[in-house]
């Protein structure tokens, strides 16, 4: 079986987006190839459209998509989409159409209190055939019949529909893109090449369709959708991650995350605020501390997780409080892995603020047997 | 002719039956013998047949011990010299009449001529070609009859050869036997518990525990 | 009185009197049932692993799409793959591919893999998915791997982390062992890697051998399949996975039928011995009967008891079969395989299933007969009047009554009726119900035929012949029916031993003529093709023929085609033929048209015989084929005789074929030697050649013994199933005198009395028994002729659509009647010994 602990020195950054890919067991063999991939280096400047699209030079990229939706009766809903696109290292040489060079994986989970547990699907193809790939030059990811398509204006069309649940958005900018650290450069751990290139567009509006058990239901709501891709890893003596990405109500946007140590405190953290002129303020990771406040205890996994976290960004103390306490995905059938990844309401200095998403990572110990 | 001399026989579980039995048989006699169930009739016949060895004592066939002979020269002693017939008849249901009159021939490798004659005898000179089970039990044990006696024996032995009929029947096979006994001047021993039928033969001997005895004539 | 201890009394005195009967009838009815369900066994055990693992190969797809030609090119699979209504398209990459080193091993010598694309497998085959090394995932993706199932990583000798050399054309291809297919059956044999990198490693890029479809929900499976059926065209075969089954179900039908029907036919000896026994056993105690009847027994009461003893012989003896088979097949599968020995099912390690609707079927089998063999004679002993079966002699009035000749002749002409009519389900049905009603017609004619026999015998030599011979002949003559009871076991295993050896005598001079035919060349080299590639390019074909020691060299293009969705691939054989007398190239029947009348405009292929029967080709009849890009047509100009494929096969000019489909690859050589050059010679100089050690070359020699042991091993089980059929044929002699013996033991009795020898009884019985004997085994020769008849001409081509020529092995037969002639008259006599004991005398004093 496959613990977090364990595995989590392998993780490329950050853990969860890689966690669900199938091929999560990425060994030091496996980085013996990545030298062929490009390096992430801070003076790369970012250049639009074209980084919207997919970058084959490096080993990992995704697009993620987390928010909160209201139905036409008020009722809350969490959604999270992602997109990976892997590059195998495997393969460059073999002529077959089939060679296994990328992988497109897509992610789809929904947060329902009505459920009471998270919904949640993946899926994984290899690129080729027109039937998966991520285009570049502009986002346009597709996974058999899912798609994700940003537009020449700007918006994101959703597509992904399984066979019980599903959804269609559509996602509007409502503000610039948000680019994170120096200029989307972002670091994750002490040494230089532990880094990504990412950007974060916050306060997408949402509109469109849900589908649970083939009804349809009209949503709307708000969305944060994180472009990141990489090649170097994550440092060894990291366990696990916790991340959180909120669209305030001032319009203003939060974004922080915090590399845990394995011997307790942080091995990196970072955190942003833009404020919705568009002023940011950058905090490193002395600023930035992460502190549980209450734990939820998995029925299905036995792991521990901080549900409700108080973050502190500087002066600015935030308090986080789940959507719903079971947003645990047990992935081991097929990703390999455990986490929590679920909608959360903040508090900034006890007042209510906004909503978002949070991601706690490398918290799942397997069973004692 | 036959010659019995201190025959003693037990049964295998130990019971006496005959105890120091002496008689002698003169050729050409024809004696019943009669006794009470269980004295050793039976026993009897099948010692001097051959068929089963006395204990002590001696059967002696014209001075020759049976019950010293193997199986294979009693056999071939049976063959040639007795004659028998059964109260169960024992005619082979698959041979005709005239196969099974044949038999006694047939073994001793004689001609048949006499098939017919021995037919003709016993009354059923047209029905030859019959099965068995065509017959009534009074027409069989005439086939029996006349096969004891095609091939000429010297002894013929019956065993209650009418006690299976009814007393008409037993009666005429009863005359039939002792015409042909006598006509080809054969010695016959007839094991019987009928007095009637005790009466055809020329003398009548009581087996008893204590030997063979003349019975008190009771001519009718 | 109680009835319930008058029957038991009357019970178990029966079976205390007669033990070693009760024995052999139990025996009789245990092996009868063993038999027919150790066979049962043995084949639903293979053919249910054999199903199961080409099963999990496809997986749980709703439909399959297949060319007619084993591979066809990948664009078809994107537009499956966006089809509407489709929910999953998985391609698949099937290779058979040679392992370095089992070359010469020519019939198991190919590992089967599996090019999958494991995000798509896993929703419709998981089982295909290797299990890599922990820490090593992307060894699923990767070009230089192979998963191996724990059969293929035993026959291989390489565990993970191996290197295993593969054969590609003349090539060899090494891959890494990356981990095992855990989830693959007991003994299959396979191998799975990333369709990617097969495409790649084996040269086969652009190429699927099939796409497995799941539809989406609410589909209709039927109506998707008829739109995309039309949509594909004639090039494609759209299949369900039932159709699958069918498929797999035809290869091995007739064969499976066949063994059937040789467990049903020992079954049906089984059953005459049952018969025979139990009916003999009741006839005997007809005077009992009639006794009991006397005494006050109702006829109910009597039937009641007669049936209650059947009853009870026949659970037991049937529950004793059972266990019997059960152990039977048990061993077979351990020592002798699923297909028991004959390669029918290869690479399959079956394990007994206990189905107990097949086990309930054949315990029914025993009892009815033991039933039919008690109520028979029972119904005909109640029936009785009972003064009249008092009486001695009246058995052979009661058997009779059993053996009516009007029933024999029925039996014979609706025999006679079944050769003329055709396969029901293209199996030989009628055939084999000839094949019984002959041995039933023939076994109940017996009597009759033994009574006129024997008295004509009597007749002719009454007046030569002794005591002795007058006993015997008489009473074989006068009571035919008692003796041919003796002599029905021997009737029916004798006649299927004469009819299986006549069969199997012309089947294997038929297919050594055969390979003559087929093998004319002094030595054949083969690359074995892997995919759509013959093995030899034309740079290799030309090396070869340039080679200085050969006179001749012939080149063939072989390939597997589908041209029916249900039914198993034909062969094609693309080779240069003597197009002005094919007779000179091909083994062909006289089915043919003049080589005069073929025309210049249409192309002319020569079919096996297997074509005519399952496809209906026809000489002069012009067949379209899918050979090339598009399908063309072609004119049958000829039926050729194939031992080899029972499936169907089709000869074209290689030149032809090359013009057709461009494809100028061959999979194999004919050789011919120059005068003065030696076989060793000519290998040694192949071998020296680049690609000489990828070569499999074989000796004409070698390949035609190599066939006739596979041949004879195949029909290993025949024989097998052929000594049991005796061994049951000489029980029922054992029965039936020991019985008799009993019967006659006052006729016995009375012979001694009046002077017949102890040796002279033995020598009455050995009489008898040799007499009856010859008279089955004379008797036996004819309808096993007769049966034999059926066989080569009807149920062999019906069943797999060869003809062959009837050859007798008059040797072979004469020992087994020598054989038979004795064993019987020692079974007569042994069994027949009492009938000199001593109690025999006495017997002349029961009246019963």
């Amino acid at each position: 079986m496959l613990s977090g602990k364990s595995m989590s020195q392998y993780y490329f950054f950050p853990f969860v987006r890689l966690t669900v890919l199938s091929f999560c067991l990425f060994t030091a063999t496996a980085f013996a190839e990545s030298s062929e991939f490009m390096p992430v280096v801070p003076d790369y400047k970012l250049t639009f459209p074209r980084d919207y699209g997919a970058h084959q030079d490096f080993r990992i990229e995704w697009w993620y998509v987390t928010g909160w939706l209201e139905t036409e009766d008020k009722k809350p809903l969490g959604f999270q989409v992602t997109f990976f696109r892997y590059a195998t290292g495997h393969n460059q040489d073999n002529p077959s159409r089939f060679a296994a060079k990328y992988l497109i994986i897509a992610h789809l989970a929904l947060s329902d209190p009505a459920v009471g547990k998270l919904m949640h699907i993946e899926r994984t193809a290899r690129e080729g055939f027109n039937l998966a790939y991520a285009k570049e030059g502009n986002t346009d990811v597709r996974l058999n019949d899912w798609t994700f398509v940003r537009e020449e204006d700007g918006h994101y069309q959703v597509d992904m529909q399984a066979n019980d649940f599903g959804l269609q958005l559509s996602l509007t900018p409502t503000q610039m893109i948000m680019l994170q650290d120096q200029n989307g450069f972002s670091r994750k751990g002490p040494k230089s090449e532990q880094a990504s290139y990412y950007y974060s567009e916050p306060h997408l509006s949402v509109t469109g369709t849900v589908f649970r058990h083939n009804k349809p239901v009209t949503v709307s709501g708000r969305a944060w959708l994180d472009h990141e891709w990489s090649t170097a890893y994550l440092d060894s003596d990291a366990d696990g991650w916790d991340w959180v990405g909120a669209n305030l109500d001032d319009g203003s946007a939060l974004m922080a995350f915090q590399i845990r140590h394995k011997n307790g405190g942080k091995v990196w953290a970072y955190a942003a605020l833009r404020d919705a002129s568009g002023n940011i303020s950058f905090f490193n990771p002395e600023q930035v501390e992460f502190t549980p406040t209450r734990t939820w205890r998995s029925p299905h996994t036995d792991a521990i997780y901080p549900v409700a976290m108080h973050i502190r960004t500087g002066e600015t103390e935030w308090q986080l409080m789940p959507l719903l306490d079971d947003q645990e995905l047990d992935s081991r059938q097929s990703a390999g892995a455990v986490y929590w990844e679920g909608a959360v309401t903040l508090t900034r200095d006890n007042k209510p603020a906004g909503r978002g998403y949070l991601e706690l990572t490398g918290y799942f110990k397997p069973l004692a047997l | 002719m036959l010659e019995l001399c201190n025959i003693n026989k037990a049964y295998a579980e130990g019971r006496k039956v005959l105890t120091n039995l002496t008689y002698t048989l003169k050729a050409g006699e024809y004696v019943a013998i009669m006794g009470d169930s269980g004295v050793g009739k039976s026993t009897l016949l099948n010692l001097i047949a051959g068929l089963d060895t006395p204990d002590s004592g001696e059967v002696r066939i014209n001075g020759v011990a049976i019950s010293a002979l193997d199986d294979d020269a009693a056999t071939q002693l049976r063959r040639e010299q007795f004659g028998f017939v059964f109260q169960a008849f024992h005619v082979l249901p698959h041979l005709t009449l005239r196969q099974n009159i044949a038999l006694p021939l047939l073994l001793n490798e004689a001609s048949l001529d006499r098939v017919e004659q021995m037919l003709a005898e016993v009354g059923l000179h047209d029905r030859g070609h019959h099965f068995p089970r065509q017959l009534s039990g009074g027409e069989l044990q005439r086939v029996a009859i006349a096969r004891a006696l095609v091939h000429r024996p010297k002894l013929v032995l019956a065993d209650e050869p009418t006690g299976n009929l009814d007393p008409d029947t037993a009666r005429e096979i009863l005359q039939l036997m002792r015409k042909e006994i006598k006509s080809n001047g054969a010695t016959g021993i007839l094991v019987t518990h009928s007095h009637a039928a005790a009466a055809t033969a020329d003398i009548v001997l009581n087996l008893t525990k204590d030997g063979l005895h003349p019975a008190r004539s009771e001519l009718s | 009185m109680n009835s319930i201890s008058l029957f038991r009394w009357l019970l178990f005195g029966e079976w205390r009197a007669h033990m070693v009967q009760l024995i052999v009838v139990l025996i009789a009815i245990a092996v009868g049932v063993a038999m027919g369900f150790s066979i049962h066994l043995i084949n639903t055990a293979a053919f249910n692993e054999f199903s199961a693992a080409s099963k999990s190969l496809s997986g749980q797809s709703d439909l399959q799409v297949r060319g007619r030609k084993a591979f066809f090119g990948e664009s078809l699979y994107p537009m499956l793959a966006g089809h509407e209504g489709v929910a999953l398209a998985n391609p698949v990459l099937e290779l058979d591919v040679v392992a370095l080193g089992k070359q010469q091993n020519r019939n198991d010598h190919k590992l089967k893999i599996i090019g999958i694309d494991m995000f798509r497998a896993a929703e419709i085959s998981p089982d295909l998915l290797g299990l890599p090394e922990e820490g090593k995932t992307l060894d699923r993706l990767a070009s230089d791997t192979i998963f191996l199932s724990p059969a293929a990583m035993e026959w291989l000798q390489v565990k993970q982390g191996d290197s295993l050399p593969l054969q590609v054309g003349l090539q060899t291809v090494t891959l890494r062992v990356a981990g095992g297919l855990v989830r693959a059956r007991a003994g299959q044999r396979l191998a799975a890697m990333d369709i990617g990198a097969a495409q790649w490693r084996f040269q086969q890029l652009g190429l699927l051998s099939r796409i497995e479809l799941k539809l989406k929900d609410g589909v209709n499976h039927a109506a998707f399949k008829a739109r995309l059926t039309e949509e594909l065209g004639e090039s494609y075969w759209v299949s369900e996975t039932t159709d699958q089954e069918t498929r797999i179900a035809n290869m091995s039908r007739a064969y499976r039928v066949n063994l059937n029907m040789l467990a049903l036919v020992a079954l049906f000896t089984g059953t005459f011995l049952v018969f025979s026994t139990q009916a003999l056993s009741v006839i005997r105690r007809r005077q009992q009967f009639a006794l009991l009847r006397v005494l006050g027994f109702t006829r109910q009461q009597l039937l009641r008891q007669i049936i209650t003893e059947g009853v009870i012989l026949g659970v037991i003896g049937s529950m004793l079969g059972l266990m019997l088979g059960y152990a039977v097949a048990a061993m077979a599968i351990q020592f002798l395989g699923g297909d028991l020995g004959s390669m029918f099912f290869p690479g399959v390690k079956p394990s007994i299933y206990f189905n107990p609707l097949a086990a309930l079927t054949f315990f029914w089998v025993g009892l009815s007969v033991t039933m039919l063999g008690s109520l028979v004679p029972a119904f005909e002993a109640v029936r009785a009047r009972p003064a009249l079966a008092l009486r001695s002699g009246s058995e052979e009035l009661a058997m009779a009554k059993l053996s009516a000749p009007w029933f024999a002749v029925i039996c014979l002409s609706f025999a006679l009726l079944f050769t003329q009519l055709p396969p029901i389900f293209e199996l030989p049905i009628f055939g084999y119900l000839a094949i019984a009603l002959l041995l039933i017609g023939g076994i109940a004619l017996m009597p009759r035929f033994a009574g006129w026999v024997f008295s004509a015998l009597f007749v002719k030599l009454h007046h030569r012949i002794g005591a002795v011979f007058t006993l015997v002949l008489t009473r074989l003559a006068n009571a035919p029916n008692q003796a041919a009871i003796a002599l029905g076991g021997i009737l029916a295993s004798f006649s299927l031993m004469v009819a299986m050896a006549i069969m199997v005598t012309s089947f294997r001079i038929s297919v050594d003529g055969w390979l003559e035919r087929v093998l004319p060349a002094d030595l054949y080299v083969r690359v074995t093709a892997t995919g759509d590639q013959g093995g030899f390019q034309p740079d290799e074909q030309k090396v070869i023929s340039e080679l200085p020691h050969f006179d001749r060299v012939d080149f063939f293009r072989t390939q597997p085609l589908t041209l029916e969705a249900d039914r198993p691939e034909i062969t094609l054989i693309a080779r240069p033929i003597d197009q002005t007398d094919p007779r000179n190239t091909l083994p062909m029947t006289d089915d043919m048209i003049a080589p005069a009348l073929l025309s210049e405009g249409i192309m002319p292929v020569w079919v096996s015989e297997a074509m005519v029967d399952l496809y209906g080709y026809r000489v002069g009849e012009k067949v379209t084929l899918p050979i090339g890009a598009t399908s063309s047509e072609f004119l049958v100009a000829g039926v050729w005789r194939d031992y080899g494929r029972q499936f169907g096969a089709v000869q074209m000019q290689l030149a032809d074929y090359q013009a057709l489909t461009g494809d100028s690859s061959v999979n194999t050589l004919a050789l011919w030697l120059q005068p003065g050059i030696t076989l060793e010679e000519a290998i040694a100089n192949l071998r020296q050649l680049p690609f000489g050690a990828a070569l499999e070359i074989s000796r004409s020699s070698d390949m035609r013994a190599l066939s006739l042991e596979i041949f004879d091993r195949s029909f290993a089980v025949t024989y097998i199933l052929e000594i049991v059929a005796v061994v049951i044929g000489l029980l029922g002699v054992a029965a039936s005198f020991s019985a008799q013996t009993l019967a006659r033991a006052k006729e016995f009795g009375m012979l001694r009395h009046i002077g017949v020898m102890r040796w002279q009884i033995l020598a009455i019985l050995a009489a008898e028994g040799s007499l009856l004997t010859t008279l089955g085994v004379m008797l036996g020769f004819g309808l096993g002729w007769g049966i034999s008849l059926i066989l080569v001409f009807i149920v062999n081509p019906q069943s797999f659509h060869w003809t062959m020529q009837l050859h007798l092995p008059w040797g072979w037969l004469m020992v087994i009647a020598a054989v038979m002639l004795v064993s019987a008259t020692l079974t007569a006599l042994l069994a027949g010994r009492q009938a000199v004991s001593g109690h025999v005398i006495r017997a002349v004093r029961e009246d019963w």
